[in-house]
């Protein structure tokens, strides 16, 4: 029997999220909304769940006035998104 | 992008498109932070040789100081505008310029502390240890942008660089005439990389 795909991941969303933050060490909260093409309200409450989860790491802060929110994907992130590819390629390989 | 769930196949097209996104190229300008350094490097050791040529005291050297003014000028400008990612490759070439940026403040400090121990504040050994790190610094930034011209443009300053330390050690005077080697060392191993950076960053923009 298949092993269940962890559901924190998958979702289009925070797929993309996740994938995003493993490829490069940090991003803000623009960038993500820019490459997901997310509407803000939905990505924060994506990244609020990840964030909840240990996923990533979310650190608010300010540069200037302006507010900033920069993520980052923490260990447990990765080990999540190592399992998640794995358990991906034994559905694609019984395809 | 909804946050329904979707197929497994959809879920690995995401993976890989996104994967995609993030391969990023050089942003425009990259090539600044050389041009900034390497212009205030060239400029300064026009006004040192020249001044230091024509008052005969060596103490004007010590305008080289002022090549530390554009290194906080841009602590500064990089305070203010953070990037919206960084990458692990931007991760890794702030990483090694900290550590040169670091080597050149203990080196300057060291030869404070030694000299004061000994007696003579000599910082002319600053020219050749300056072109030996930045030469490391900018070298090891081609390897990892992959850029070609900054591995191989920094030999000519490690040329000029280890010719000085052989001149010191040989017991030969430094002549006035070294700033402006440093300001030559300096053309090669960051302004021709500068503009080169910036003209490929630019290209692929523009193929973008």
């Amino acid at each position: 029997m298949l092993k269940e795909l962890n559901p924190l991941i998958h979702s289009q969303l925070r797929l993309a999220i996740m994938t995003l933050l493993l490829s490069v060490d940090e991003a803000d909260f623009n960038y993500l909304k820019e490459q997901t093409n997310a509407t803000s309200g939905n990505l924060s409450v994506q990244l609020d769940k990840l964030n909840e989860a240990g996923y990533i790491a979310v650190e608010k802060s300010f540069v200037g006035k302006k507010p900033r929110t920069t993520c980052r994907i923490t260990q447990a992130g990765r080990d999540a998104m190592a399992e998640y590819v794995e358990t991906l390629k034994t559905y694609l390989n019984g395809l | 992008m909804n946050d329904n769930l979707f197929s497994e196949k959809d879920s690995l097209e995401l993976i890989s498109q996104m994967l995609r996104q993030t391969k990023r190229n050089l942003e425009v300008g990259s090539g600044n932070i050389f041009l900034y350094c390497g212009y205030s490097a060239l400029i300064i050791s026009i006004v040192v040789f020249g001044v230091v040529y024509f008052t005969s005291n060596s103490a004007w050297a010590s305008l080289w100081f002022l090549m530390f003014v554009p290194n906080v000028l841009m602590l500064f400008k990089n305070k203010k505008e953070k990037p919206q990612v960084v990458t692990y490759m931007d991760k890794a070439i702030a990483n090694i310029w900290s550590v040169i940026g670091a080597m050149f403040i203990l080196t300057v400090i060291a030869i404070f502390v030694f000299g004061f121990y000994l007696g003579c504040c000599n910082f002319v050994l600053m020219l050749p240890l300056s072109l030996l790190y930045a030469g490391i610094g900018t070298a090891i930034t081609g390897l990892i942008i992959n850029v070609k011209v900054l591995i191989y443009t920094p030999l000519l300053a490690f040329l000029i660089g280890i010719y000085m330390l052989v001149a010191l050690v040989s017991a030969n005077e430094p002549t006035v005439f070294w700033h402006l080697y440093f300001g030559i060392a300096i053309v090669f191993m960051m302004i021709v990389p500068g503009h080169v950076i910036n003209r490929i960053s630019k290209r692929q923009c523009l193929k973008n």
